[in-house]
């Protein structure tokens, strides 16, 4: 008996030791492949401990320097790889762009929801049921009428464009992830609020917000990653700096084939930081806001 | 007294609610109903690119044009191909890794902090980095296969029609797998221990509990997470961009990939708003299934 414990338990650090490594090794081989000249990199077989280290492809993200070894391969490949050089003001626009339509989602989001959870008014279901059947058109096939859409807004090219249009996606999640969970918390304090005189919204802002506060990071945390990661939209509504996001960037740095391995890596690496940090942070309340809708019946 | 206050808190309640919920109906509205209907008259005319002033009326043609297409059928095959890898992949991956996530372990704990990892990035980071390891010319999964004498040079896998799909695929449940462990972790730790220790005084084995009272619980979740990964899988299109591009042959042109080169490579917009209304359509009745499921999985439950 003790035995077969014992070898349950070796059995389940193996799997999980497997499973972290299914997961991690595509994160520490792009790492790794940030911090070596280009030529490490195409070695056959390759070295799974790199042995040449540099700070050039990140360097030249940065300030521009080009690597080391890097021009003896061509006029046209040092232009294409000069894309990478947007991935700083990318970032900023990619994270701009992200906190304001968490912030939407947070202000129009837990409004629409809470009034959802507590009010009866006329065309209440038919308005819920809207919203979140609004998700079923398929991205690409709303992808023009978007563009038309921001285009007669006049918005092609800016952050407002982007944040309408993830706000439009993300949206209905947040409303009926807030809208479940609302249901669950009783009543009772905040109609104790209400008789004292105060508003609803008062009530929402000084009650109810406070006592879902993990709920609300959730909701906060998947729009934001939402809006982070969305790379259609940001493709088409976008055109240069001003407003392109990460993952555009990237993207249009890395297929091209003609581009320098190292240097993508590194703005690989980049584009990982802020969601992973983000996704660090908000573990425990992304956890358990999902466990509080899915234990609701 | 009271029954005239009555109303009058009713009608302010009312102005409440719409006030609040207005902006995102409206929100929404604006971007669901203008491009539902611009797909709808786009479809039924002809509008290319090289002649944006004319654009006639021509009834059905788009539809036939594209069901007729040989592109069609391979693209539909194609994402078949891929759904049915990926969501009893991703679905039971996510469940095996859900029950090493609910251990007390510090491995565990230190698991549950790897895994949302894949889910945080963007999938076109995650495309760009499974497009690095299948390289053929430095690749990470060729290196490997070297160093273990498994073949003798290196394979371009994304250019070979069949293992670019699995490539693909392959990437698709990496990324997948974080949300369907962590549905089915939440889901998990739903199920209250006395329904475990009751099996267990009845004498079942982990094998009985795992059939017993594990699986039928999960059920819900299951349902949910198989509709989603389809869905998902249904619309993939940033991990084929980076990846494939399509290729090689259109082996990895999935429907919504064909959907995007009718429209923006092709530039014929009245068969690309005829497909994204089949799309839709199909969507929308495999939702109906979906709800239909759920439902009676719902009153099995009670």
């Amino acid at each position: 008996m003790r035995r077969a414990r014992l070898l349950g338990r070796g059995l389940g650090s193996l799997l999980g030791l497997l499973v972290a490594a299914y997961i991690l090794a595509p994160f520490l081989w792009v790492a790794a492949s940030s911090i070596q000249p280009e030529k490490e990199l195409f070695r056959v077989p390759p070295r799974w401990i790199p042995r040449v280290l540099t700070a050039d492809n990140y360097r030249f993200v940065f300030t521009g320097q080009f690597p080391a070894g890097y021009e003896e391969t061509g006029i046209a490949r040092g232009r294409i790889s000069e894309k990478a050089r947007d991935a700083l003001p990318a970032l900023r626009n990619s994270t701009m762009v992200a906190v304001s339509v968490a912030v939407t989602n947070l202000v129009l989001g837990t409004m629409a929801a809470y009034t959802f959870s507590r009010l009866r008014f006329r065309g209440a279901g038919s308005l819920y049921t809207f919203v979140l059947a609004s998700r079923l058109l398929p991205p690409m096939a709303v992808a023009i009428p978007y563009y038309l859409i921001v285009n007669r807004l006049g918005l092609l090219d800016r952050y407002a464009a982007l944040v309408l249009i993830h706000s439009v996606f993300t949206l209905p999640f947040s409303v009926w992830f807030l809208t479940l969970y609302f249901r669950r918390v009783p009543p009772d304090m905040e109609e104790a609020a209400l008789v004292d005189g105060c508003t609803r919204l008062q009530a929402l802002l000084r009650v109810v917000a406070p006592m879902t506060a993990p709920a609300l990071a959730a909701t906060a945390a998947f729009s934001f990653m939402f809006s982070y990661n969305d790379f259609p939209f940001a493709l088409f509504v976008t055109s240069t700096i001003r407003s392109q996001t990460i993952p555009v960037i990237v993207a249009n740095t890395a297929i091209n084939p003609d581009v320098s391995f190292g240097v993508v890596a590194v703005t690989v690496v980049l584009t990982m930081l802020p969601p992973v940090a983000f996704a660090m942070i908000f573990r425990n309340y992304i956890t358990r806001g999902l466990i509080a809708v899915t234990t609701t019946r | 007294m009271r029954l005239v206050a009555l109303p009058r808190r009713r009608y302010r309640e009312a102005r409440y609610a719409y006030a609040t919920v207005l902006p995102v109906v409206l929100l929404v509205a604006l971007f669901t109903i203008y491009p539902l209907l611009f797909a709808l008259i786009t479809s039924l005319r002809e509008v290319v690119l090289y002649r944006p002033w004319s654009q006639p009326f021509v009834g059905l043609k788009n539809y036939l044009d594209v069901v007729r297409s040989e592109f069609f059928a391979s693209a539909w095959a194609h994402t078949l191909t891929f759904v049915v890898g990926a969501v009893p992949l991703a679905t039971v991956l996510g469940f095996a890794i859900a029950h090493l996530l609910n251990g007390r372990s510090r491995l565990a704990a230190w698991l549950n902090v790897t895994i949302l990892l894949p889910w945080a990035i963007p999938t076109v980071i995650s495309g760009i980095i499974w497009a690095w390891i299948f390289n053929s010319s430095y690749g990470a999964f060729n290196g490997a296969l070297y160093s273990l004498g498994l073949i003798d040079s290196y394979v371009p896998w994304l250019s070979r029609p069949r293992s670019a799909l699995l490539c693909v695929l392959f990437a698709h449940v990496w990324k997948e797998v974080p949300l369907t462990s962590i549905l089915y972790l939440a889901a998990l730790q739903a199920i209250p221990d006395e329904l475990y220790d009751a099996a267990r005084v009845d004498g079942a084995g982990t094998l009985g509990i795992l059939r017993r009272v594990t699986v039928p619980l999960l059920l819900p979740t299951t349902l949910i997470i198989v509709v989603y990964e389809t869905m998902v899988g249904i619309v993939t299109f940033d991990l084929l961009y980076v990846m494939t591009g399509g290729g090689p042959a259109g082996a990895t042109s999935l429907i919504s990939y064909y959907l995007y080169n009718s429209m923006f490579v092709a530039y014929n917009f009245g068969q690309g708003a005829a497909l994204a209304v089949l799309l839709a359509a199909a969507l929308v009745v495999f939702i109906l299934v979906y709800m239909r499921l759920l439902r009676s999985e719902e009153i099995y439950a009670t």
